[in-house]
């Protein structure tokens, strides 16, 4: 049973100017899940990189069976049975199921006709042993997102892998796809495959690993040891040095504030039923549910990108109608921060100054006919050095900063506009754990001294807890209840997972702490 | 049956079929004689040489990118064809081959600087555009070839069976040749997977860059026949062939239905909509429209295709939103 399958002997690797792997071993049993962890940076998927034959290591050497292996290409480690699930979907979205598993081996056989139907047979087989119920002739663009994760899978074991890694296969997926995804793991697990899988969700790894290597700053901090007898304390400890902990900050009662926003009965196109939601002036609420539960829909519907149906919203007390997002910023205040800040926060490809200044060029302009960079420079600087962006100047690319960075350089485009409510949507999602009590700080001192109103989403607990002064609970495009937020991890954790999974019949009570009376008129 | 139907009104050539039977009843009851055999045999020889032009664009909106030098490939093409048999007395079908060659290493050349530099095929292909045009006019010093060959001649301007003229012959070959090779080949199945995703096609151990060359040599190579079908047509080796395609050749592939970042065309879809901008240059010639406004016609007919795409996206992008929430 302990057999080691594949090894990684006294890996190392340089980038210019980096040294991204350092002597770095990996060592993988026959038929287990091994978890690969680390902060951003660590060496995670350099290390992916050179086992799938995307990189060459300079030193050190890969042996699968005993065997040394060379590889020159990702098709060099597919032919040796070493397959990857990455990261980012890699399907070609108008082909079929059957052509998206079996791509690979078409490229043998240039000139000869495809035989669809023999195709679909041979998908079967696999799409079966997954449990994956799709005709095989479906276009993988009608999937969902899932679905899509499986055939991944199935592409690589259809290349017969012995070693299949897996780079965070959950980070999409909702609790009960990954229970499914899980299960499918279990059973490859049992026959005979190995697994290595990269999460940044501990609790993943912890339900489902067997092993564990965590890298830090491209070195082992621990080889390939047994998950037993770690618990989440211990990998914390090993990921960063020192173990998490939720920071000791005093509660503060923000009922006496004003109201910044408040919706009433809200319902929206996109499926929310009678929410009623408030924030208060220099609070930070919380809006915590499982992914899919409807937060980033509903803070698309403040700002007037989804229509809101029935019900009213008003900002600083009065009545307000946002039918775009350009109302919600200038007659209203209203920023978000986006939980995609690639995508949908930031322009990559445009300069730190050319980010920030974007909201408030309009407001620059009004004022002087013309734009300087030099009026931007002078508005939009104090906040860049606020949040200490670290940049060599403003005319950075955005692209070339970490992530953590680019978070900041996304809260600083709505400090500069002047927000008077904030919408932050998982604000820590790939940033490493150092930077992520750093961006806690901050925005707990946003609502402190500029007295802005937030409304934190997140489906991280513990950054829930240390962050929010009240915690609203939504499930299924509906408020089930809010909490005060106590601080104590295991007091809050249940409590809000009792509101998740409490029916919609019943009546909701506030549990735990002292009701607060305003609060509960929220309900 | 209902499913049935229902499959014919998500493909791409449902619509544009609808549209020409449409197209044809109407007219044809308006004006009896666009049924005529000669104009079919008008319309035939307009549809088969803007096919195959249309073709050339289309392979390349296959894998997400645009050929801006289909025109001066085909008009280089044209005057190599003509030259090659009035200054050297070349017999017409080693004319047509060396012709043709011309019009595949044009294309693999734009492909080969796509590939290697990484640079968009939008300007490269600009670049390349002012090339070809520039060695078109600068052998020619703008003045036609007029020796062409009578065989020549006839193939362009004559019918094998009535009424349908050679010329429908290549068109009817390449159409099939393309389909079979976007659908049933590996080949052809490459250039739609890099067109619809180019990292996970790489990531599946497609090469890309090899993938790009083709589909631009294959590109090059048809507007080269299409340049060789015009000669043919208009018994001249004109310097100016080609300098009227370019929105045509967008035209066609998006009226039937290809998606401009790649990965997703149809070969029928392509030839209808040739055939749709046919009949409407027809009509308005019918019916007197001044021909000026064809123009006019085929950009409006260009936003009502782009429009309609549009539309069946998110129409189908709603009705998986359903059955997410059925599920």
């Amino acid at each position: 049973m302990n057999k080691v399958i594949f090894r990684a002997a006294d890996i190392s690797k340089s980038f210019p100017g980096v040294k991204a792997l350092q002597q770095v071993n990996l060592s993988l049993n026959h038929g287990s899940i091994h978890a690969l962890l680390g902060e951003n940076g660590a060496g995670k998927s350099t290390l992916i990189k050179i086992i799938t034959g995307i990189h060459r290591q300079d030193h050190g050497k890969l042996m699968l069976d005993d065997q040394l292996l060379q590889l020159h290409g990702p098709h060099d480690a597919i032919s040796q049975g070493i397959g990857v699930v990455h990261q980012e979907r890699n399907l070609i979205p108008r082909f079929s199921v059957s052509e998206n598993i079996f791509l690979e081996s078409l490229g043998n056989k240039g000139q000869t006709r495809i035989d669809y139907r023999a195709m679909h047979e041979k998908a079967r087989v696999w799409l079966d042993m997954l449990a994956l119920d799709v005709d095989p002739a479906t276009p993988v663009n009608r999937l969902s997102v899932a679905q899509m994760q499986l055939v991944e899978i199935a592409k690589a074991l259809s290349l017969k892998s012995k070693v299949l890694l897996l780079d965070e296969p959950t980070a999409s997926l909702t609790s009960h796809e990954t229970d499914t995804l899980f299960s499918v793991l279990h059973r490859l697990r049992d026959s005979g495959v190995s697994l290595v899988f990269v999460s940044h969700k501990l609790e993943e790894v912890q339900e489902i690993c067997d092993q564990v290597t965590v890298l830090r700053d491209g070195v082992n901090a621990c080889e390939s040891r047994p998950m037993q007898g770690l618990d989440r304390q211990d990998i914390v400890k090993l990921m960063i040095g020192r173990s998490e902990q939720i920071p000791d900050w005093a509660a503060r009662a923000r009922s006496t504030s004003g109201i910044a926003l408040e919706l009433q009965d809200v319902c929206t196109s996109s499926g929310h039923r009678d929410v009623n939601l408030q924030v208060r002036r220099a609070e930070i609420v919380g809006l915590y549910g499982l992914v899919g539960a409807g937060r980033t829909e509903l803070a698309k519907a403040i700002l007037g990108k989804d229509r809101i149906v029935s019900g009213t919203i008003e900002v600083d007390g009065s009545p307000a109608t946002i039918s775009n997002v350009a109302d919600a910023v200038e007659k209203y205040h209203i920023g978000y921060v986006s939980e995609d800040r690639k995508q949908e926060g930031l322009i990559l490809m445009h300069s730190i100054i050319e980010n920030v200044g974007i909201t408030v060029w309009q407001q620059l302009g009004k004022a002087r006919a013309f734009l300087t960079n030099r009026t931007i420079r002078e508005h939009v600087e104090p906040y860049i050095n606020k949040l200490e962006v670290k940049t060599p100047s403003l005319n950075q690319y955005v692209n070339n900063l970490s992530g953590g960075n680019q978070q900041k350089v996304s809260v600083a485009k709505w400090l500069a506009a002047g927000v008077h409510v904030l919408i932050i949507d998982e604000p820590s999602v790939g940033i490493d754990i150092k930077t992520k009590a750093y961006l806690h700080e901050l925005i707990r001192e946003l609502a402190d001294t500029e007295d802005t109103a937030i409304l934190l989403i997140s489906s991280d607990m513990p950054e829930m807890i240390t962050l929010a002064d009240r915690i609203v609970v939504m499930n299924d495009f509906q408020v089930m209840g809010d909490i005060v937020n106590t601080r104590d991890y295991a007091t809050m954790s249940e409590a809000i997972m009792n509101l998740i999974h409490r029916k919609q019949a019943d009546k909701p009570t506030t549990p735990q702490t002292t009701p607060q009376p305003d609060n509960r008129a929220a309900l | 049956m209902k499913r049935q139907l229902n499959r014919y009104l998500q493909s791409d050539w449902f619509g544009p079929l609808l549209i020409t039977i449409a197209a044809i009843a109407l007219v044809s009851w308006f004006n009896p004689s666009f049924l005529s055999p000669f104009n079919i045999q008008i319309l035939l020889l307009a549809i088969a040489v803007n096919a195959i032009i249309a073709y050339s664009q289309m392979v390349i909106i296959a894998i997400g990118q645009m050929n801006l030098s289909v025109g001066a490939i085909g008009g280089l093409v044209a005057i190599s064809f003509s030259g090659f048999m009035e200054v050297w007395s070349i017999p017409w079908p080693v004319a047509a081959f060396m012709a043709l060659s011309v019009g595949l290493t044009a294309g693999y050349i734009n492909g080969l600087f796509v590939a290697m530099t990484g640079i968009s095929a939008f300007i490269i292909t600009l670049a390349t555009l002012s090339i070809y045009k520039g060695l078109n006019l600068g052998i020619t010093e703008a003045t036609p070839f007029y020796k062409i060959p009578e065989t020549v001649k006839a193939l362009g301007n004559s019918n094998f069976i009535e009424p349908l003229p050679w010329l429908v012959l290549p068109t009817i070959i390449v159409t099939f040749c393309l389909w079979y090779l976007l659908n049933r080949l590996p080949v052809g199945r490459f250039i739609l997977a890099v067109g619809g995703n180019e990292h996970a096609a790489e990531l599946s151990g497609i090469s890309v860059r090899k993938t790009i060359i083709t589909a631009h040599a294959i590109s090059g190579f048809l507007a080269g026949l299409a340049g060789i079908m015009l000669v043919a047509r208009l018994q001249i080796g004109q310097p100016t062939i080609g300098d009227d395609w370019l929105i045509l050749s967008f035209a066609a592939p998006v009226i039937g239905g290809a998606v401009l970042t790649g990965g997703h065309i149809s070969v029928a879809g392509t030839l209808l909509g040739v055939v749709i901008v046919a009949i409407i240059t027809q009509v308005l010639v019918l019916f007197n429209v001044d021909p000026f406004l064809v123009q006019v016609v085929l950009g409006l007919l260009i936003l009502w295709a782009v429009g309609l795409n549009k539309l069946r996206e998110v129409r189908a992008a709603r009705s998986m939103d359903e059955l997410g929430a059925g599920a």
